[in-house]
């Protein structure tokens, strides 16, 4: 209470010197939710779960962006939420959301200290998104933005982390055309003073633009635990090291270049008798075709089977959690598992921050490369087309992956997967002139893993495949009609890698798919302006259950989301 | 300028694209392991159809399964009931895992006998089987207190109270534990805790002192003690006299006494064990300080009490014991 008041006061000033100076703004945003959901078991009587639910919330984002000086920032955001059919101070929740300081230090050093959004390169310190395996728009776009925002995942593929960077630049007049370095540490974990060490995570970057043709960098990152800080006596530690480059030529109409990331890593715990070391590669000669707006690029990979890297391997999903929404049905109250729409429809199912152990995944979404491009223990060769043309009437993203491991689990025989993945996304309105929007966003993709063998047990097959449909169309003047089509499906049989708490495998599970999943959704949303909408939509999602316990959702929601 | 680059682009490419061969290992336990058929391969199998564990010999159980499986191998005394388990969890038996030095795992101790071998998996029906004679039992080292099988040594000497039912004596049938004999205490008496006693000067074997290791960390006291079933009145009392001064006697009041209580609140036979080291000085049960250096001296014991004890409100108590010893480095291994 204590805390509510001197923020009330503290607010009060702020707006006073805001009017009075113009050095502090308010940035944030406000959102609503309101949602009538209906569940349905089918084939099965089910008299226990209950059919509806209601809910949603009301909540504002409210920062202070603060400039005491022209070199200087600061920011504090307080979320306030309360939920649904929680007025009178019942349900409401006020929190600290966002807090950092950041400036220029003698013109030289940019610094950030508190909430920071970092990354390094795809194999050091990266944000993959690993599990939302198509693009689309309309309801699906809406409910993916407000996930990306509650978790505080960008388009830049950043982490939010706690701690400090620090980067500078150095220009030269011959030899390299300019040096930048970047640099971070972050705090993981507190320690317990018992057998919880206090667990950072550090590293940086030294990018050498040598001339137009080349630039290269050298990476860093290390997840340490800081000895002294436990009673235990096995600090755990993980270092990664890459060095990256680009060579690139170009002659007018196109360009032709090499580009890729290699290193090494090295992870375990102090008292392992032997620690995990191995190496990764991924290197990729890519064309860019100006006239025809078409990049191509064509790569070979390989992560070996000892590479970790904590903070390019963390999931944002942990698939080993239960769902938050109707977590159980049928009389036997089994446990609803993880679909592929609960992955659009609930963000608390995601994880804001990095994990030092192997995360699970789901096989059925994405088995070819479940931790993303720095996947460990994948080789193979995979190739990319782009298009998109000037006025973004139409793009176009098509790529594929022919890979396997590089060490068998359990065998010596391989899995062997393939990939490929496409979105087309039209703008009609712009291709035929029309006054109103209309864009049109088609995506698929399909998954084949597969393992052959004499011994029928050691036999893999398992296929996936997906497929979105969605498009926007203006009405009338900013009002927008939503309609998304998904289709998912997943059959066959893998063997999933049990571990230990030092992830080391100790068995094999029998994973078994027979998965179908379709959803279909509709409604309008008015675009107020570029960060205001209002939306009402209805959606229904069928799920055969895996084949045993088949249910459907429906769901009304009404969103009111706005920026500012 | 331009050769360079092109010769960069192909060298960096090739200098991390250079990895050692994977294909003769994998990750975690086998498929085969995990999923496959259980089999035996090659039967159940001693290395000697007769052993002599009193010289040194071991025997070697060996066998061969088609995946790795939870097995254990039992050996029991076809004379004594003695019993040895053996358990691992390997598809390969063989002397890393599955070697026998004659030491048992329930009692009594093995004997000259012949002995029935069964190998067993869990989850599995299938069992194989085999024999084996054992020559001479195992030697424990050590200085042997007493086993009992030659009967009572002159040098010791005892105190029955005059209770009901009073039975302190060495017997000899198939119930002891290692051998063929114990020394059996039993009685009731509802006046006083003590029923009876037997102490082991080390007079009695020759000498002012046992001939004991200096570091009480290295020396181990073991007994075998049989709790009879359904009582757990007895209370045993060792007592641990020290004899300081070297004048052959011992001074509660100037010497050390160090004792050990032991409940016998269960049922068959059990090997105590515990190091000299650890063995505190008790008055009245409750421990206290040593009267004469208070350390540990075992090559200064000079004398071992054996009290039986009972709570007087019941009064009766019940036990046997055999096989009394002293090891170096290490518990008995029996």
């Amino acid at each position: 209470m204590k805390a509510l008041i001197l923020f009330i006061i503290a607010l009060c000033s702020f707006t006073l010197f805001s009017q009075n100076a113009k050095k502090v703004q308010f940035v944030g945003g406000a959102r609503s939710i309101l949602s009538n959901a209906s569940f349905q078991t089918q084939g099965e009587e089910d008299t226990i779960t209950s059919r509806k639910s209601n809910g949603g919330y009301a909540l504002i984002d409210l920062g202070f962006k603060i400039n005491p000086n022209a070199s200087t920032e600061i920011l504090g955001m307080v979320r306030i939420k309360n939920d649904l059919g929680g007025f009178w101070g019942s349900n409401v929740a006020f929190d600290v959301r966002q807090i950092y300081v950041r400036g220029v230090a003698g013109r030289i050093f940019r610094y950030q200290i508190g909430n920071i959004d970092y990354k390094l390169t795809p194999y050091t310190f990266y944000n993959h998104n690993a599990d939302m395996i198509l693009n689309g728009t309309g309801v699906l776009k809406m409910k993916e933005d407000i996930l990306n925002y509650e978790s505080f995942y960008s388009k830049n593929n950043t982490w939010r982390q706690q701690g400090a960077a620090i980067d500078f630049g150095l220009s030269f007049p011959k030899v390299v055309r300019d040096i930048k370095f970047n640099g971070f540490i972050t705090r993981l974990n507190p320690s317990n003073l018992s057998n919880i060490f206090e667990r950072f995570f550090g590293g940086g970057n030294m990018i050498v633009n040598q001339s137009k043709y080349l630039t290269f960098g050298i990476n860093h990152a290390s997840v340490f635990d800081l000895k002294g800080t436990a009673t235990a006596l096995n600090p755990y530690k993980n270092g990664v090291s890459s060095v990256t480059y680009d060579v690139k030529f170009d002659q007018g109409n196109w360009r032709i270049g090499l580009k890729g990331e290699n290193g090494m890593s090295n992870a375990g715990y102090a008292d392992d008798t032997t620690r995990l070391e191995d190496f990764f590669a991924n290197t990729q000669l890519y064309v860019k075709l100006k006239k025809l707006n078409l990049d191509v690029a064509a790569g070979y990979m390989n992560n070996g089977a000892d590479f970790r890297s904590v903070g390019a391997q963390s999931k944002r999903i942990n698939y080993n959690q239960t769902n938050n929404f109707f977590d159980r049905y049928t009389n036997g109250q089994i446990q609803r598992g993880l679909s592929v729409y609960d992955l659009y429809n609930d963000p608390l199912l995601y994880s804001s921050s990095i994990s030092t152990g192997i995360m699970s995944y789901d096989p059925s979404v994405n088995n070819a490369l479940p931790y993303g491009t720095a996947s460990f223990n994948r080789k193979g060769i995979y190739s990319t087309l782009h298009y998109a043309d000037s006025l973004n009437k139409v793009s176009a993203n098509l790529s594929y992956y022919n890979l396997s491991e590089v060490r068998g689990q359990g065998t010596l025989s391989l899995k062997k997967f393939n990939y490929i993945k496409t979105d087309v996304k039209v703008d009609l309105g712009k291709i035929f002139n029309m006054k109103r929007d209309l864009a049109v966003e088609i995506g698929g993709s399909y998954q084949l893993t597969k393992r052959t063998s004499e011994i029928a047990f050691e036999q893999v097959s398992l296929t996936s495949g997906a497929l979105s449909i969605s498009a926007e169309f203006e009405l009338v003047d900013k009002l927008y009609l939503l309609a998304n089509v998904y289709h998912f499906e997943s059959k066959g049989n893998d063997l999933i890698p049990v571990r230990n708490t030092k992830d080391e495998i100790i068995n094999f599970s029998n994973f078994s798919a027979d998965r179908f999943e379709n959803y279909y959704a509709g409604g309008l949303k008015f675009q107020f302006n570029e960060d205001i909408y209002l939306s009402a939509f209805y959606e229904t999602n069928w799920n055969n259950g895996n084949g045993l316990n088949p249910y459907k959702l429906n769901q009304f929601m009404i969103i009111y989301n706005m920026k500012f | 300028m331009k050769k360079s680059l092109v010769l960069l682009i192909i060298a960096i490419p090739l200098l991390f694209s250079c990895r050692k061969k994977e294909g003769d290992k994998y990750d975690g336990p086998s498929l085969n392991d995990v999923y496959g058929s259980f089999s035996v391969i090659t039967p159940l199998s001693a290395d000697k159809d007769s052993v002599d564990f009193a010289a040194g010999q071991t025997l070697v159980f060996s066998a061969a399964l088609s995946k790795i499986a939870e097995w254990t191998i039992t050996i029991t005394g076809q004379s004594s009931g003695a019993v040895k388990r053996i358990e691992g969890t390997s598809s390969i038996i063989d002397a890393s895992v599955a070697t026998w030095i004659g030491n048992t795992s329930d009692f009594p101790m093995f004997k000259e006998e012949v002995c029935d071998v069964k190998l067993s998996f869990t989850g599995e029906t299938d069992t194989l089987t085999t024999t084996v004679k054992i020559i001479n039992p195992k030697l424990n080292p050590g200085f042997l207190v007493s086993d009992f099988e030659t009967g009572m040594n002159p040098g010791w000497s005892t105190f029955i109270q005059s209770g009901a039912d009073m039975d302190f004596q060495i017997k000899t049938d198939a119930t002891a534990a290692q051998g063929n004999s114990y020394y059996n205490m039993a009685g009731t008496v509802d006046w006083d805790w003590l029923i009876g006693y037997l102490y082991f000067p080390a007079s009695a074997y020759g000498a002012p002192q046992y001939p004991l290791a200096s570091n009480p960390d290295n020396v181990y006291f073991n007994l075998l003690i049989y709790g009879e079933p359904g009582m757990v009145n007895t209370l045993l009392l060792f007592q641990f006299q020290e004899d300081e001064d070297g004048n052959g006697g011992f001074s509660g009041s100037s010497e050390d006494m160090y004792s050990l209580e032991i409940p016998v609140n269960w049922a068959g036979w059990k090997m105590v064990s515990i190091k000299y080291s650890d063995i505190p000085c008790l008055v009245n049960g409750q421990p206290s300080a040593p009267s004469g250096n208070g350390q540990h001296n075992p090559d200064k014991l000079q004398q071992i009490n054996m009290l039986d004890l009972a709570n007087p409100i019941s009064g009766n108590a019940k036990t046997k014991v055999d096989y009394i010893i002293f090891t170096e480095n290490a518990p008995l291994n029996p």
